[in-house]
């Protein structure tokens, strides 16, 4: 285990100041480093604390962000995490974000300096959620829990601070989202009628993970009316069947947030999981002609995900959103009301879903087993 | 393209106005600072050809002359 106390003698590891809060604050406005929001002063006390949970070496990167490709050491991770607001219990879900946005097949420069208004939607699964009293209920994706907003600010910052996406400098988004700031949230599994996603994953129901999507906004599908899982299907399908989202023209997959109760009527009437994805895939799709004529000449027919199957098609072929039926992810979030969720996604990117494992490799039930000795 | 400049190919990136940054910053995370960036006037999606075509015709003298200059 590295010496902290050696490593903020490295240059540039740290800056002398006053730990004042509004001076301090006032100083990482002006250098630019930061979300535009107040910070917690990220002093080496406060690092020290948050590296309580960190079992690995403080100065060997978990990997390169984009699009700086700045090196991600724990100490770095920290001084965000601090910045952010996180309880450093938090510590190691915010390292398991960022060890899943690295990953290649993620293309996290696409997702960050690109003019397409994704970010980073961190869905958290297993017993480590309750264990830090995430919020997978009412308003999950809202304010007022603690871990779901500050490990995604967390990991926002770091992209900010260590990836370099900064506004017109690294990330070109050409208005961006809300859900930069933070996106964030736990999968409700146990309002949840069908099989988690880290199961459905192939992972054990107490195995931990962290899942990420280079995702938009949310778009709401409301449905009080349908009482019937085809019902409530043919609304969703007619959502996905939508111009303009990116997955129309790649093959990333989109997220489907089903709220508990919505879920409920689908499975009650025999839907599993993989029925839901065959529906939205062989219904949602979007006849060509309602695409304008450059668009279908451009971006339908000679465009390489197609590999030319619609170069001579009629107006009235339907062109798939989802590539393949098993290219969607569902989980279930939420409380009550009769309310679900589309995410597009980049479209050039594909999710990644990591476990929470000790820096031996060992599964880990719970965040206290990162503690450092 | 960083490689291929480090390799002594002739190499350039060409950008549309609002890009001038990212591409200044990937050419300068990439180890090549001093990497050529040939302008060319925004934007270039969503236009129709024969303007794609005036986009190549401004890059292609640009390019002619970068090539010269590493020439001699």
């Amino acid at each position: 285990m590295s010496d902290l106390s050696q490593l903020m003698k490295t240059p540039g590891a740290g800056l002398e100041a006053d730990d004042d809060f509004e001076r301090i604050n006032a100083l990482y406005m002006e250098k630019g480093w930061g979300d535009g929001l107040p910070i917690v002063p990220p002093t080496a006390v406060r690092v020290e604390k948050m590296l309580a949970y960190c079992d690995r070496p403080l100065d060997v990167p978990l990997g390169l962000v984009a699009p700086r490709y700045g090196e991600a050491t724990p100490l770095r991770v920290a001084s965000n995490a601090v910045m952010a607001g996180c309880k450093p219990e938090y510590f190691p879900l915010v390292m398991l974000a960022l060890d899943a946005l690295v990953d290649e097949r993620f293309n996290l420069y696409g997702v960050n300096a690109t003019t397409h208004p994704c970010t980073t939607l961190i869905i958290v699964n297993g017993p480590v959620a309750k264990e830090l009293r995430m919020n997978a209920g009412h308003n999950a994706f809202g304010p007022g829990n603690q871990a779901n907003a500050t490990i995604g600010r967390a990991v926002r910052l770091a992209m900010l601070n260590i990836g370099g996406a900064v506004p017109a400098a690294g990330d070109m988004a050409t208005y961006g989202t809300p859900a930069k700031y933070t996106f964030c949230a736990a999968e409700n599994e146990a309002a949840s009628p069908w099989e988690p996603l880290q199961v459905e994953l192939g992972y054990a129901r107490d195995v931990s993970t962290v899942s990420v999507f280079g995702a938009e906004s949310m778009h709401n599908m409301n449905d009080h009316e349908s009482i019937t899982g085809a019902g409530l299907l043919k609304m969703m399908a007619g959502v996905v069947a939508a111009t303009g989202a990116n997955n129309l023209y790649f093959d990333g997959a989109p997220a489907f947030v089903f709220g508990p109760e919505h879920a409920a009527t689908i499975a009650k009437d025999g839907y599993s999981k993989a029925d839901v994805k065959k529906y939205l895939f062989e219904h949602g799709r979007v006849p060509l002609g309602a695409l304008s004529d450059e668009n279908i000449e451009r971006r339908i027919r000679q465009w390489p995900v197609f590999n030319g199957d619609f170069a001579e098609s009629g107006l009235d072929r339907l062109v798939p959103v989802m590539k393949s039926q098993d290219n969607a992810y569902v989980f279930v979030i939420g409380g009550a009301g009769k309310h679900s969720a589309y995410v597009p996604t980049f479209g050039a990117t594909h999710p990644v879903t990591l476990p929470l494992k000790t820096h031996d490799g060992k599964l880990a039930k719970s965040v206290e087993e990162f503690r450092r000795k | 393209m960083c490689e291929l400049r480090k390799r002594g190919l002739v190499t350039a990136v060409i950008y549309s106005g609002p890009f001038e940054k990212l591409g200044r910053n990937q050419a300068r995370t990439f180890g090549v600072p001093e990497l050529p960036l040939v302008e060319i006037t925004h934007p270039l999606g969503g236009l129709a050809l024969q303007d794609v075509r005036q986009r190549a015709d401004e890059a292609a003298p640009q390019f002619a002359e970068l090539v010269r200059k590493y020439a001699s």
